[in-house]
């Protein structure tokens, strides 16, 4: 890790910011809760337990607080439609990391709780305040079994949600995860036992809730945080209603490479470059959704995604589609043949092209599918800067694809908003698996008319064996197209050197001759939109940031799976 | 299905367990009461709970002396030492058996359901037994420790 921990946490203002918000909030309604029960004259018999009851309820408060937070994260359309509006308030791309940091609230919150309950029934039956057992009141009251079922749903959501788990196996993830329903009723009525009392019994009434608050004198939290829960079952609902409206996957691409390109045509869905969508095929997978980034641009008649078969679901759907690995496997060849012959005559690139699957031919027709979405991505606002950089690695160009055929669009037409100059920056570690990819960079990179205006950058990480170097080191020189991508861009080796490249970025900016026509003393500001892992994220954002003037401003954002 | 590996998501559940059983115990040392005392036992005002006179051997060793939280914490230390595991431990074959950790998940469940704190860390730790039941019924095995290889670069 390039900084310490506590450089991450307190030194950074916008965390440090989060961190009081958060972790003080926390401690407040822990205080509050305390401090109210302490106080409270008319549970001055529960209050003879002391510090253990005390401590309970506040505890309580603040998993009342959680319950309701737990759940705001994952509010995605919520998330989506004010995310453009608040941008700058929060991060909106970071709702997992904050639902996990609400998780992780909880569990110890809970343990806080229950610890001060196991000691608070024991001296209710050591010292018969009310006449029953510790056991009673674990077992046979409402708050005793749904607290103890709140645990267990605890245990098995957060084991199944470790990363390592699910990446495994994302499917007993999600099932898993599907408990928090059960668990959110349990929470709500998890007071609905009456144990905070003034009276010896339960006031319990006929009504709902179904018991008294002239004596059951609970926080009531549930008032305030059910609206969480039923406004996130409202947006499960929704999304049901919404991916069952008219959805037609009309055709089937299969690229060279191995991907399958769905084109689905779905009136009613409107999205804009950079956003992912989830996909469902009943007929492969009856439950599961999976997240793809949208590959077309908003102007193409029909909705794309690639898709790589890799896992378990994109083999069955490549089997059910008619392309299995037996297809893929001779079409790859025929395209690595037709690449060689291309190279030989030294004739345009083109590595193979994609085929269409023959759905008259095949045996059944292609399948249903649904589609939800779309789902936000920071690259939505690319055209309010001057400069866009985008830095895609590995399995994180696809939503770039959109993206930079969506500037390709808005270029034909010649409405570009701020945007000056794009920056395509793309790391990864074998440039061949990417193919299709490939093919649309041509696409954009022979439509470019003002040389300038789009840049690519192609950077291969892998190790490079002798015969590798020799054969780029002959081959290269002077070809018209890249021996390795096809296209007019070189392509370089190493991992990019950030810091200079964001640096020498900044220079030119300075000195007027990156963008013509604007001078310094206007304000410029570079977006950095970045897609892939973590570190390196880091790295990028750090060498942006750190390019910062008064004149040049740099941005940095960055896209989850 | 993906690839559900089970011992992995068992090593999860036993942790928990573990550390619920650790907390368990801590509070078991303090607030010392036979889970069991509710069969056949007198509730008396104030006192709660007074066990009848057959379970005296239990009362004996969980509330006069908290022999079972005593061996439960220490054992559940060992588990989690085992589970996590401790750079020591890791090098030992006994790190990769699945069985041995049945074994002592079961005695851990068993033991600390005797004491009024361990209901859960019982569940738990039943659960991780079933998952690493399951993981050897499915044939599963830990792989060795792999050596740090990224430290030393091959000439």
């Amino acid at each position: 890790m390039g900084e310490s921990w506590f450089h991450k946490e307190f030194l950074t203002p916008r965390r440090l910011l989060f961190n009081i918000l958060f972790y003080g909030s926390h401690i407040f309604f822990f205080a509050y809760g305390w401090h109210s029960q302490a106080t409270n004259k008319k549970l001055a018999g529960l209050n003879s337990l002391k510090y253990s009851v005390w401590s309970s309820r506040g505890a309580g408060l603040v998993l009342a607080y959680d319950g309701g937070l737990i759940l705001l994260p994952m509010l995605r359309n919520v998330i989506r439609v004010i995310r453009p509006k608040l941008a700058w308030a929060f991060p909106a791309d970071e709702n997992i990391w904050f639902h996990r940091q609400v998780a992780y609230q909880m569990a110890f919150w809970a343990m806080v709780h229950t610890t001060a309950h196991y000691v608070n029934f024991l001296n209710v039956e050591r010292t018969q305040i009310r006449k029953e057992t510790a056991l009673d009141i674990h077992y046979t009251q409402a708050g005793g079994i749904t607290g103890h079922f709140m645990l267990l749903v605890i245990v098995l959501m957060y084991t199944t949600a470790h990363r390592k788990v699910r990446q495994q196996c994302f499917e007993a993830f999600w099932y898993t995860h599907h408990l928090a329903f059960f668990f959110m009723i349990a929470l709500y009525s998890h007071a609905t036992g009456c144990f905070v009392r003034d009276s010896t019994d339960p006031d319990y009434i006929k009504s709902f809730p179904f018991y008294s608050t002239e004596h059951c004198l609970g926080y009531e939290s549930w008032r305030f945080i059910i609206w969480v829960g039923i406004a996130y079952f409202g947006e499960r609902v929704w999304r049901e209603i919404r991916a069952r409206r008219s959805t037609n996957l009309q055709k089937v691409l299969i690229h060279p490479s191995g991907a399958m390109e769905l084109r689905i045509v779905k009136p009613s869905f409107k999205y804009t470059a950079g956003q992912w969508l989830f996909i469902q095929v009943p007929e492969v997978s009856r439950w599961q959704w999976h997240p793809f980034t949208i590959t077309s641009a908003p102007e193409d008649p029909y909705v794309s995604v690639h898709i790589r078969q890799v896992g378990d679901w994109t083999h069955a759907l490549g089997e059910r589609l008619g392309a299995g690995p037996s297809v893929v496997a001779a079409l790859t060849k025929a395209a690595m043949k037709g690449s060689e012959k291309d190279d030989k005559d030294s004739y345009v690139g083109m590595r193979g092209d994609f085929v269409e699957l023959d759905t008259a031919t095949s045996s059944s027709p292609l399948p249903m599918v649904r589609i939800d979405g779309p789902y936000g991505a920071p690259a939505e606002d690319v055209f309010n800067v001057e400069v866009a950089v985008l830095v895609g690695a590995g399995i994180g160009v696809t939503p770039f694809a959109s993206i930079l055929k969506h500037i390709w669009y808005r270029q034909r037409k010649g409405n570009m908003g701020c945007l000056k100059r794009v920056e395509f920056f793309w790391v990864c570690r074998d440039a061949p698996s990417f193919g299709w990819f490939q093919s649309l960079l041509q696409e954009v990179e022979a439509a470019q008319t003002d040389p300038n205006f789009l840049r690519i950058n192609i950077y291969l990480t892998q190790k490079i064996g002798e015969d590798m170097l020799w054969n780029i080191a002959i081959n290269d020189a002077g070809a018209e197209y890249d021996p390795l991508t096809l296209l007019r861009t070189r392509t370089m080796f190493g991992r990019p050197d950030w810091k200079s490249i964001f640096g020498r970025m900044r220079q030119a900016i300075e000195t007027g001759q990156y963008l013509p026509g604007s001078s310094s003393q206007l304000k410029t500001t570079v977006g950095t939109y970045f897609c892939g892992p973590t570190p390196l994220a880091n790295a990028v954002k750090e060498a942006a940031l750190a390019s910062r003037t008064g004149h040049v401003d740099f941005t940095f954002a960055k896209e989850h799976f | 299905m993906g690839n559900f590996i089970w011992h992995d998501w068992a090593r999860l559940v036993s942790i928990a367990a573990c550390v619920y059983a650790i907390w368990a115990c801590y509070w078991g040392f303090f607030y010392r009461k036979f889970f069991w005392d509710f069969v056949g036992g007198t509730l008396r005002d104030p006192g709660g709970l007074q066990a009848p006179k057959n379970q005296a051997f239990f009362i004996d060793i969980i509330v006069k002396f908290p022999v079972i939280q005593i061996i439960v914490f220490l054992h559940a230390f060992f588990l989690l030492a085992l589970e996590w595991p401790l750079p020591v431990l890791k090098k030992l074959p006994i790190h990769r058996s699945l069985a041995l950790r049945v074994v002592l998940l079961i005695l851990q469940s068993f033991l600390s359901i005797l004491f009024y704190q361990g209901t859960n860390a019982t569940i738990y730790g039943t659960i991780a037994a079933f998952g690493y039941t399951r993981a050897i019924m499915m044939g599963e095995t830990m792989e060795v420790a792999k050596e740090n290889r990224g430290s030393r670069e091959k000439a």
